[in-house]
């Protein structure tokens, strides 16, 4: 069969008239038109002050203030990320009393809005004036046993010390972060074949080891897109510890020279301009991370393969570490 | 009652009859009277099996009879109900002290299930790592061996299933023939004393069924124990020393292979023979 085709000549390539896209074409013109209003606008309403902006969009309390929305979101991520592992773990435990535990913190922390969260966190002194630590419940037991002022303290913190400003946003927003990372892990643990488990199970491994080195290794694939998202989301966030109050964040500084200077808007649009610029950074490192754990999975995994075995890298030294 | 069920059979020829079993120390494995239910439904009704040490037992028999449960029960992968499982004189997944059995701790059936070896259907390799990385992987984090030896010992096993030039490759891109070789030698790797084999090549498309079934022999060959669940006639008649036929969750008839397939006493034997012959 193969020989005849070959024996026969070459027909002339084709050469079609290719469809027309009016639609299409009416579409770019109305979105170049728009654009180009937009632009105009930019540059001709005087009211963005874009002077202004380009005066104090790097001044120091304002880069300041984005380092500090920078360090909340890395470590309420961070804590979010470790807290929603150990959830998921617990939540897909077969000991009930730990699934519900998992299932009542997720119940709570995703209920309750991330800026009451904060407010409520910045007014835990109320509550607690001293954080001490001893034996839960001492003045019970003393009770008991017939004593009444039973202390079995051995020491304590001034709880207004401890939890202020930056660390109470801190853990507003972990806390409440731990409670999506939970939901999102353990879609990503449940999306393993269960047959992975049952081979390294199989192979003499123990639970913990199938999980750190089966089940989350591939689970990753699925939970890096979404975790992406919600870091994403936690830089926005981090204007919410204003309420704590944090007053060293991004969009409190900014504010606060628009109410200063009664130029309100440049600073509205100062802060757009450096959310969307961290917020490139962070997508551009999800980039990676995804590539990085797409690996043996699909057309990245293979055109790695491809690299690595025609170059001469030293053979499964990524993969190990 | 489901005694009563079993005993209702036409005495079973060979190690079926479960009162004269061998003790358990001259076996690798040795199931007495193995009982186990999902939910309401009882998959097996008591299962005697003695597979002596070296030698290769195949089991065949319908689909739902209780073949792959059986298998699963060996390496405590499920719990069984009633009876006992002995693999090399050991009890599995109990401890025995005086009459009474203690469930074992999650640390000492890993370690026994380190010793026994399985391959799987659907081979479940794990994607994330390549050939190298699966074979190396069990000893590295089980028993703790240094990489650098792991590496050595999974290149020769790798060279041993005839895929010493796949170290690198993800299982994404091997055939089946040569994912369920690279499961084999990863099973290898942790140096078991017994081979529990699912089906191994019923997923695989008929020109690749041969290629796994020639690492079998092979290893078979070499004296390991291999407890066989196969549709492949032809490979346990070549293969093994015990042909058991399961179905409806108990032992149907079990003995040599020239017994049990070339004349098969059981009409049920005879039905089954007849139709994957
Ligand atoms: N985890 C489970 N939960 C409930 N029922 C199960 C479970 N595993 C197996 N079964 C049932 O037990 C019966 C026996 O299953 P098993 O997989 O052991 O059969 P098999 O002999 O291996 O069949 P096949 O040749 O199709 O693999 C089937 O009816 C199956 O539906
Ligand atoms: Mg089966």
């Amino acid at each position: 069969m193969s020989s005849t085709t070959s024996i026969r000549n070459r027909p002339e390539a084709i050469r079609a008239v290719p469809v027309r896209h009016p639609g299409r074409w009416i579409a770019v013109a109305v979105i170049v038109l728009l654009t180009a209003m937009f632009v105009n606008m930019l540059v001709t309403n005087s009211a963005f002050h874009w002077d202004f902006i380009a005066q104090n969009i790097l001044s120091t309390p304002v880069a300041r203030g984005a380092l500090t929305s920078m360090e909340l979101t890395i470590c309420a991520m961070v804590i979010g990320i470790v807290l929603g592992v150990v959830l998921a773990i617990m939540r897909l435990s077969p000991n009930r009393v730990l699934s519900s535990a998992a299932w009542l913190y997720i119940w709570a922390f995703r209920g309750i809005p991330r800026l009451v969260l904060c407010v409520l966190f910045g007014n835990l002194g109320i509550l607690y004036g001293r954080l001490e630590f001893g034996l839960p419940f001492d003045h019970q037991i003393g009770q008991l046993f017939g004593v009444t002022d039973f202390h079995a303290r051995i020491f304590g913190l001034n709880w207004s010390s401890l939890i202020y400003g930056f660390v109470a946003g801190l853990l507003a927003l972990a806390l409440s972060e731990g409670a999506y990372m939970a939901e999102i892990v353990r879609a990503g643990m449940q999306a393993v074949d269960p047959g992975q488990t049952e081979a390294a199970q199989a192979l003499g491994m123990r639970r913990p080891t199938v999980l750190r080195r089966i089940v989350l290794p591939q689970a990753m694939r699925v939970i890096v897109p979404p975790t992406g998202n919600e870091t994403i989301a936690m830089l926005k966030d981090t204007s919410l510890v204003a309420y704590v109050p944090v007053t060293n964040e991004l969009f409190f500084q900014l504010q606060h020279i628009g109410a200063r200077t009664y130029l309100i808007f440049p600073m509205l649009v100062a802060a757009c301009i450096w959310y969307l610029a961290m917020t490139s950074v962070l997508m551009v490192g999800q980039y990676f991370l995804e590539k990085r754990f797409s690996r043996g999975f699909g057309a990245t995994g293979r055109a790695r393969m491809r690299l690595r075995t025609r170059g001469a890298g030293a053979p499964g030294g990524v993969v190990e570490e | 009652m489901s005694d009563a069920e079993v005993s209702d059979q036409p005495e079973p020829p060979g190690p079926a009859g479960s009162t004269d079993l061998p003790p358990p120390a001259d076996c690798m494995v040795l199931a007495d009277n193995v009982h186990k239910s999902f939910g309401r439904l009882e998959v097996l009704r008591g299962i005697d099996l003695a597979v002596p040490a070296g030698s290769v037992a195949c089991v065949l028999g319908p689909s739902g009879g209780g073949k792959s449960t059986f298998l699963r029960c060996i390496n405590h992968l499920e719990k069984i109900d009633a009876g006992r499982v002995w693999v090399d004189g050991e009890l599995v997944g109990y401890r025995q002290s005086g009459d009474r059995l203690h469930e074992m701790r999650e640390r000492d059936i890993a370690e026994q299930r380190s010793r026994i070896g399985m391959v799987f259907q659907r081979f479940n390799l794990f994607p994330h790592l390549t050939a190298r990385q699966n074979v190396m992987e069990a000893p590295c984090q089980v028993k703790g061996k240094r990489r650098t030896e792991a590496r050595t010992r999974a290149d020769e096993l790798l060279a041993r299933v005839g895929l010493a030039d796949k170290g690198e490759t993800y299982p994404a891109q091997l055939s089946g023939g040569q994912q369920q070789r690279v499961a084999i030698a990863r099973a290898l790797a942790m140096d078991p004393k017994l081979m529990l084999f699912d089906e191994p090549t019923s997923a695989l498309d008929p020109e690749l069924v041969g290629e796994v079934l020639d690492v079998m022999k092979d290893l078979a060959r070499s004296g390991m124990t291999m407890v066989v669940v196969t549709h492949e006639i032809g490979f346990a008649r070549e293969v093994a020393d015990t042909v058991v036929f399961i179905d409806g969750g108990v032992v149907v008839e079990a003995g040599p292979p020239d017994q049990v397939i070339a004349n098969p006493r059981h009409e049920r034997t005879k039905s089954f023979l007849s139709k994957v012959l």
